[in-house]
């Protein structure tokens, strides 16, 4: 069946509207998962607030290992779908300076404009560092444009580089998440006095 | 910690661990034997000589023509801005690149159609659609636009129409000049009338 657009199912000019509802859902996750307070967002990098790892870890291990079912059960073509392509060296820079600015601004993009929506100013003085910085990367884009673009790997995955098969990368990744979760959970309840269990 | 948090871990385990018996299926799904046999026996999978000398004359950039025979026959001859893939190669990967790119129509030749043919019939198979054989290869080719015969002069007019755009065709590929007439011009002869000479003198 899918993926929808490559096979037809929905027309291209339906892109921007559906791109539309599937922001309003991701702002509204962000939110609820609470990544609109910086102190949730910097607590991973001080140690007393893991709600970050343990839903970033939860979407990556349910995205993953769903997508296997569903390739599995021919509603997603795993073949068809697109992958970003790999530059090593510029995307290890990009990360350091991504995870800085996380910590110093206490928001990543996404998060800067769900805590903009609660009326939060440093988010909004956030936002507007944001356009600064991306004005001031196109400026020297020129001056940098060779190592953007080098250690090109192409549309790989971890499979086609390791040629360990993508179960053993799901279930390790769902192991080490697990792991993750739990040992996290016993952290915050050694680290933070009032602490809040969510039943469900 | 909640005893609900720890039937979630044990299912994620339990699914995640359930994706190594996944079985692996081909990358490439095939069509379906009936939905492929009602297509081999439809008319619309070829296209005339004509009408791919048509398109060709045209510049159509929709129009890609695969030429399947060997490539020794390719280098000696074949038809203008052909990709060539010999018939033993043609569900390489690489080979895969050149079908189902949108907005184009694959056209297979070979001398005859039977290598088309199975060239269609394999790709069909794997699932591209827009791939046709021009019928009758090469030689059809050859008779048809290359040597055209004029028709019988009780034939239908769309007939001659036809015979008209292949020796069009014909001089596009072949470059053969234009017939002239080699009659000579007709000398023009002037002649004069010679003035009538007044009547002189009297009666």
């Amino acid at each position: 069946m899918g993926p929808l657009f490559p096979n037809g199912l929905i027309s291209g000019d339906w892109n921007l509207v559906i791109a539309v509802f599937i922001g309003i859902a991701f702002g509204f996750l962000l939110e609820a998962s609470g990544f609109s307070s910086s102190r949730n967002l910097a607590g991973v990098f001080y140690g007393y607030n893991f709600v970050v790892l343990r839903v970033f870890f939860t979407a990556v291990i349910v995205a993953m290992v769903g997508l296997l079912y569903f390739n599995y059960f021919g509603w997603l073509d795993l073949s068809k779908i697109f992958i970003l392509p790999t530059f090593l060296p510029s995307m290890i820079v990009g990360g350091v300076v991504m995870g800085l600015g996380f910590i110093i601004g206490g928001f990543c993009p996404g998060t800067s404009f769900t805590a903009i929506v609660i009326g939060k100013l440093d988010a909004l003085v956030f936002a507007v560092g944001l356009f600064i910085g991306i004005f001031l990367f196109a400026e020297v884009f020129p001056f940098i444009e060779h190592f953007y673009y080098s250690g090109n790997l192409g549309n790989v995955t971890l499979t086609d580089v390791t040629g360990i098969s993508a179960s053993w990368w799901a279930f390790g990744f769902t192991v080490i998440a697990l792991a993750a979760f739990w040992a996290s959970w016993l952290i915050e309840k050694k680290v933070r006095k009032r602490i809040k269990e969510y039943k469900f | 910690m909640n005893r609900n948090y720890f039937i979630l871990t044990l299912i994620m385990l339990v699914l995640a661990a359930g994706t190594f018996f996944i079985p692996k299926k081909s990358m490439q799904q095939q069509v379906k034997p009936s939905k492929l046999l009602w297509e081999i026996i439809q008319p619309t999978r070829y296209v005339s000589t004509d009408q791919v000398a048509k398109m060709i004359i045209q510049k159509d950039p929709s129009l890609e023509l695969i030429d399947v025979r060997s490539a020794d026959e390719y280098a000696r001859f074949s038809l203008p801005n052909t990709i060539n893939i010999p018939l033993d190669s043609i569900v390489n990967e690489n080979s895969m690149d050149y079908f189902g790119i949108p907005g184009t129509n694959v056209v297979f030749f070979s001398n005859d159609a039977i290598k088309a043919d199975e060239a269609w019939v394999l790709t069909r198979r794997l699932g591209f659609n827009a791939t046709y054989v021009m019928k009758g290869g090469l030689n059809r080719w050859i008779e048809t636009i290359i040597q055209p015969k004029e028709p019988a002069e009780e034939s239908p007019r769309t007939a001659f129409e036809t015979y008209e755009f292949r020796k069009g065709a014909q001089l596009y590929f072949t470059g053969a000049k234009v017939e002239t007439t080699t009659a000579k011009k007709a000398k023009v002869v002037i002649r004069r009338k010679k003035k009538k000479v007044v009547a002189s003198g009297g009666c």
